[in-house]
């Protein structure tokens, strides 16, 4: 899951960062208003974590201007300030959770697994489709209650595309939420990825959609 | 119950009750004085005129007074006696009158005591045939007119005074109404409302005290204001850090890598540092805005300058800066050695925090006109003129806040500054580009 870490404290970002990579997020790290606004623009992300008391644009214009722009990346506010108004202001700006500094890394984890999953309209964390079940938090994945070794990649690719059960994700939307700024992607990575987890998951989980990209299924059979 | 007097209406009141008795007794006084005068000089006259007249008499017909009769003339008869002689031989006299002459010889007034009473005589003489008569008037008649005159006045007045009493006990209480309500709106007020005391029709007696009161609110509340902006500003500046570390020691927990852990645990230590250099900044914020007045004393500020650029030398070559101190040997200026390195410490620290790599930075401490001069130069990016006037703003940072500043450090000097009388200056620096600041002792 690619998220975009908006935060002008160098040791609480570069903490967070480190963090939350452990856990196994793709994380990219913006240190002021108008290079978070501008990311935003450029790149899609499951979810931003945005500070309020950035530099050059403050985290409420940049939510506000987000929200008039129609974007509907699901934002948790992180602040100093936890004053009662502070937060429904906040709130009522379009963040869609606000956290008090400081924050424990797995509670930040959680919230974001729980916004992502909301904004794609999931009611559970836990993923489920025919048998095979996803669970966020644990990174663990079942296949008819036997659990399946996935890499980290792997994982985040399942994870995307059960997300997006019935939609068509293209390689370019998968390699965004796979990889952080800063890493070589090889141009046939998602393929690869791909092709294992058919193997680990049977042939039938992945399909293809040639020259577009690639879905889950609701139903197979009429895929 | 405590006393009527502990009351302003009660001493009002008691106050005009007793100086309306008291004109009022004066004015009895002298009613007394005025009434005896004129019913002396009323009765004199009768007294001279009824004697006359008995001279006549006894001069013109030989008429025997009826003696029975005249005690019962009227109830004032016993109070007036006379006496006629023809020679020495008592010819005629009241009842009353005793059989020995009531005075001497001589014509005209005099007072005699008889029978224990004092009496007002009046002698008138018919030299001619050798006669005189004595009319005599009790003085005691007289006072009880004067009395009664004055009780007709007293009365009146007797009946009057409690009525006055409670008529002034009721306007002073309704004149002090306006001193009720703003004892009740101030009984009444919780202790955190600072707002201003509004009493309708307050009397001009009790303006500068409703504005001494609300000026003293207002105060109290710029006071707390500040204060609570302090404990608040303080609390969010506190939090970043201690977020931080947290953020970095989980960081350190959660990943496997150990060269990633390595870099956490010692973000997490940096952090820790730099908590603790905002709390001892903090620290000696509060302490200097306490208003206590340090102990100064003579003090070497180069000496002083040098231990502190030695202390932040290795900051300084950890970014590649020169650090460079121009100064001569000592000199000497009044101040406290423990704030004044906290002065020089923190604007050595912003200015190497601020400039970039490779830049230089130089102190210079001279004497100039009379004064110690210190000066601290940097080859940074310097400040635009809106940014210096918010320098020492508490927790004020320069738009560029890659740095790790507590943002205190420019309201700490300012506050030293101010202590010491100095004259502070910021500008640019002709030689580095950078900030300049100037700080000039008392001559």
């Amino acid at each position: 899951m690619r998220i975009l870490l908006a935060e002008d404290d160098k040791l609480l970002g570069d903490g967070l960062r480190a963090g939350l990579r452990g856990l196994g997020f793709q994380v990219d790290w913006v240190r002021d208003g108008l290079a978070a606004e501008r990311e935003l623009r450029a790149q899609a992300y499951a979810a931003l974590v945005l500070d309020l008391g950035l530099p050059h644009r403050d985290g409420l214009e940049v939510l506000s201007t987000l929200r008039r722009e129609g974007h509907a990346v699901p934002v948790l506010v992180l602040t100093a300030r936890d004053a009662i108004g502070e937060r429904i202001r906040g709130l009522d700006s379009g963040a869609d959770d606000y956290v008090v500094k400081p924050v424990d890394l797995h509670e930040l984890a959680a919230r974001l697994r729980a916004l992502v999953r909301r904004a794609h309209g999931q009611p559970h964390d836990r993923l489920q489709l025919r048998g095979l079940a996803l669970d966020p938090a644990a990174r663990q994945v079942e296949r008819n209650g036997q659990p399946v070794a996935l890499s980290a990649r792997e994982f985040d690719l399942l994870h995307a595309l059960m997300l997006n059960v019935g939609r068509v994700l293209s390689r370019e939307q998968l390699e965004q939420h796979l990889y952080s700024w800063g890493r070589e992607v090889d141009s046939n990575a998602i393929e690869v990825h791909v092709h294992h987890l058919r193997r680990k998951l049977g042939p039938g989980t992945i399909q293809t959609v040639r020259g577009i990209g690639y879905l889950m299924p609701v139903d197979p059979a009429l895929a | 119950m405590t006393s009527p007097l502990a009351s302003l209406r009660g001493r009002t009141t008691l106050l005009v009750v007793a100086m309306t008795s008291a004109a009022w007794f004066c004015a009895s006084i002298a009613m007394w004085v005025d009434t005896r005068h004129e019913l002396d000089e009323l009765l004199d006259a009768h007294l001279a005129q009824a004697a006359s007249f008995l001279v006549i008499r006894e001069g013109g017909e030989d008429e025997e007074l009826e003696h029975g009769r005249g005690a019962t003339l009227h109830p004032y008869a016993p109070r007036v006696a006379f006496q006629v002689f023809q020679g020495s031989e008592l010819i005629a006299r009241s009842p009353d009158a005793p059989a020995t002459p009531m005075t001497g010889l001589a014509a005209g007034f005099g007072n005699v005591t008889i029978a224990g009473a004092p009496w007002r005589t009046f002698t008138a003489r018919n030299d001619e045939r050798a006669g005189r008569v004595i009319v005599a008037e009790q003085v005691a008649s007289r006072t009880s007119i004067a009395m009664a005159v004055l009780r007709g006045s007293l009365w009146p007045m007797l009946l009057a005074m409690p009525l006055l009493a409670v008529a002034m006990a009721w306007a002073t209480g309704r004149g002090l109404r306006p001193l009720t309500q703003l004892g009740s709106a101030l009984a009444s007020r919780s202790p955190t409302a600072l707002d201003a005391i509004v009493i309708e029709r307050a009397p001009s007696e009790m303006r500068p005290m409703l504005d001494a009161l609300n000026g003293l609110f207002a105060r109290t509340g710029n006071l707390l204001d500040s204060e609570r902006r302090f404990t608040a500003d303080a609390a969010h500046e506190l939090r970043t850090p201690i977020a931080g570390i947290r953020a970095q020691a989980q960081a350190a927990m959660t990943v496997v890598d150990a060269q990633a852990r390595r870099h956490a645990l010692g973000a997490t230590l940096q952090g820790c540092d730099r908590a603790a250099r905002l709390i001892d900044q903090l620290l000696l914020l509060a302490r200097l805005e306490s208003g206590a007045m340090p102990e100064f004393a003579p003090l070497d500020l180069c000496a002083l300058a040098r231990r502190v650029l030695a202390d932040v030398t290795p900051d300084a070559l950890a970014k590649r800066q020169s650090l460079e101190f121009v100064a001569p040997d000592h000199l000497v200026v009044r101040g406290s050695v423990a704030l004044l390195q906290a002065l020089v410490r923190n604007l050595v620290d912003n200015a190497i925090r601020y400039s970039p790599g490779g830049a230089r930075v130089c102190v210079t401490a001279l004497q100039e006109a009379g004064r110690s001069v210190l000066l601290v130069e940097d080859g940074g990016p310097g400040l635009g003129e809106a940014q210096r006037r918010r320098l020492g703003d508490r927790f004020f940072r320069g738009a560029d806040t890659q740095e790790a500043g507590s943002g205190l450090g420019w309201s700490i000097v300012r506050r030293v500054a101010e202590l010491h009388r100095m004259d502070v200056e910021v500008d640019r620096s002709p030689a580095l580009h950078g900030l300049r600041v100037r700080f000039a002792f008392p001559a």
